[in-house]
């Protein structure tokens, strides 16, 4: 049996105005190293909200637990790292295990790729190896690596984003809809390179996605999602579980 | 490469990326500094030279006596060790100090008023010469001229007196060895070392004066005193201290107090209204370019999220906006200071000369570059501070998702 990753219990998100909003909630869930997971739903059921909490970038309003291990060692709790307000803890989590993809990429601007790819290993101090070349040349951008961000397609900045997610050898790796400003067939391709390359190297996979036909295809485990109305309609709550 | 290290060349690379928005900061920043350099050099330039000007004029400063009175040697020590005082000489009678001066290159025999002077004397303050022996003597701009004489030149003195029945006249040859401004004196005076201006009253006092082989009466003075002086106070303030010191020993004096009362007025209303405009000014400038970094921390909101989800610590984060701040800060501050060198040139060259002003219309000590250098960068290292504090305090996924 594999370690687990990700553990949460009845961890709860909410955006209120007055009274009325939207309510994310997550009972159970369980993710275990090397396991990749889609998250499905339709627009606005709070699956961008949930890959935010996952990656630490989103403090949740309540959690029963909220445990983060992945390296197969002490676990660390991040309810208690928000709590208490160890914002330098999470970074130094998110900077050495946690590669997050985002739907328009996320690139920095004004960084050639090869320098946004390699921000992530500077931040680490890894040695300049042939890593960068070698991941590009998987994705397809190795041609590009010179460009800055704002010349290349929608789909090379998208296999940019996954390569500087990558570049670090993270354990985790979260994708928040990356190829949803895709057509269907550069999307099916960037996926089928990820999917590859993370077997390789034993990555657990978070991808949020509302194309459950897509989902199928790469054979993920689909987090159960439901939503409806509460509290005499005045919320609407979404719900992810295992 | 530390964090601190990569924050530092990510802000520079974006800062250059975004070179024409930076221009735009950098520019907003001089058009509002520059005016305001140009104000405090006008106000340093006109007011300060021109009211500086009639401060120091020593004339301002001259304490008179009226009438004549017995001034010992001691009374003469005291005045000249006060910090109030800059300069005091004795005076001997106006009719005994008076001399006539030959050259060879005119025919007239000028009858000189004789001043004595000394070093630091605030007459002849832009001279590099004083009058040292019997033989030397500086001569005011009219005397010069009407004797047709230059500095360097050599004339003849002589002295004249009733003596035992009989006209007597002592020549002596002296050295002109400067000519003083002509603002100093217009009429014909010849500024003397005090020993020189003692023996003339000596001489036609009928006694003699063995250093110059002068002959007379021998009289034997232990202590002498002096009918007048010649007193300068160290600065226009200090004029009303003395003369009430003076008039306290029974001294009646006399002062351009008036001119100086008129002169202090100009001086503080001028700078009650200089620094009202240069406060509004510096204030309008501070709120311009702290709203200005302000909200470049929040345009740069997005940028910040995605390096915080990257893993740059929260305290990191900050000096990106500061780096920035601090960018536009000096570079703003440098286009300011080209901008008011070139109007300082401009106002100097063309606008002083149509107002037939001698002193320098606009200008700036160095020092005051570096003040409005420290202004500049710490308004702006205070607004991208509390910015940078405020961008880094949010959460990070607040920004990503317009990413």
């Amino acid at each position: 049996m594999t370690s687990i990753v990700y553990s949460l219990r009845n961890v709860v998100k909410e955006r209120l105005v007055e009274n009325a909003g939207f309510r994310l909630k997550v009972p159970s869930i369980d993710i275990h190293a090397g396991e990749n997971i889609a998250l499905v739903g339709h627009s606005g059921c709070g699956k961008s909200t949930l890959m935010d909490i996952l990656a630490l970038v989103l403090h949740p309003d309540k959690a029963d637990r909220f445990l983060i291990d992945p390296v197969d060692g002490e676990a660390d709790d991040i309810d208690d790292f928000w709590r208490r307000k160890k914002r330098n803890r999470l970074s130094r989590i998110r900077k050495q295990h946690i590669g997050y993809v985002l739907q328009s990429g996320g690139l920095l601007p004004y960084l050639s790729v090869r320098e946004n790819i390699e921000l992530p290993r500077k931040l680490l101090k890894l040695p300049d190896d042939d890593s960068i070349n070698s991941i590009s040349r998987v994705l397809g951008i190795h041609r590009q690596l010179d460009k800055l961000p704002g010349l290349l397609s929608a789909g090379e900045r998208q296999r940019a984003a996954f390569a500087r997610a990558l570049s670090h050898r993270p354990s985790i790796l979260l994708a928040d809809e990356p190829t949803a400003a895709l057509d269907p067939i550069t999307a099916r391709k960037i996926m089928a390179v990820v999917m590859e390359l993370i077997k390789g190297l034993k990555i657990t996979l978070i991808t949020a996605s509302h194309d459950w036909a897509h989902v199928y295809r790469m054979d993920l485990r689909v987090l159960r999602q439901e939503a409806g109305p509460a509290e005499d309609g005045r919320i609407y709550e979404s719900t992810f579980r295992d | 490469m530390s964090q601190v290290g990569n924050i530092v060349r990510l802000s520079f690379r974006d800062y250059t990326h975004e070179w024409r928005m930076s221009g735009c900061f950098i520019f907003s920043l001089a058009a509002v500094l520059a005016p305001l350099m140009i104000l405090f050099g006008l106000k340093f330039g006109i007011v300060s030279s021109m009211v500086t000007q009639l401060i120091e004029n020593p004339v301002n400063r001259e304490i008179r006596s009226i009438g004549s009175g017995h001034y010992k040697q001691q009374w003469f020590d005291q005045f000249r060790d006060r910090n109030d005082v800059e300069f005091i000489i004795p005076k001997t009678r106006a009719l005994a100090a008076t001399m006539q001066l030959k050259s060879e290159t005119a025919k007239r025999i000028l009858t000189a008023e004789l001043l004595a002077t000394a070093r630091r004397d605030p007459l002849l303050a832009n001279l590099a010469k004083t009058p040292w022996d019997y033989y030397q003597i500086i001569l005011s701009q009219s005397a010069a001229k009407k004797l047709n004489v230059n500095k360097g030149d050599q004339i003849d003195a002589s002295l004249a007196r009733q003596f035992q029945g009989k006209r007597e006249r002592v020549h002596l040859k002296v050295n002109v060895i400067d000519i003083a401004d002509a603002a100093v004196a217009s009429r014909s005076v010849a500024f003397v070392h005090l020993d020189l201006l003692l023996a003339t009253e000596q001489f036609k006092d009928g006694r003699a004066v063995p250093d110059l082989g002068w002959h007379g009466d021998v009289i034997n003075e232990a202590s002498r005193s002096y009918p007048s002086f010649r007193l300068y106070a160290a600065s226009i303030y200090d004029v009303a201290t003395l003369v009430k010191v003076l008039e306290e020993q029974g001294v009646r004096v006399k002062t351009n107090v008036a001119e100086i009362a008129t002169v202090q007025s100009i001086d503080q209303n001028l700078s009650i209204i200089f620094w009202i405009i240069a406060c509004v000014g510096a204030a309008g400038f501070a709120f311009s370019l702290g709203a200005s970094l302000w909200a470049n921390v929040d345009r740069k909101k997005k940028d910040l999220s995605v390096l915080r989800l990257i893993g740059f610590k929260s305290g990191r984060i900050v000096l990106f906006p500061v780096m920035q701040s601090l960018y536009t800060a000096v570079l703003g501050w440098l286009l300011a200071v080209l901008v008011y060198l070139v109007f300082e040139q401009l106002i100097n060259r063309f606008l002083a000369p149509r107002l037939n002003l001698e002193q320098t219309l606009c200008f700036l000590l160095s020092e005051h570059f570096f003040w409005a250098l420290g202004l500049t960068v710490g308004i702006a290292m205070l607004a991208a501070i509390m910015g940078g504090m405020r961008a880094a305090n949010i959460e990070p996924s607040d920004g990503l998702r317009d990413i």
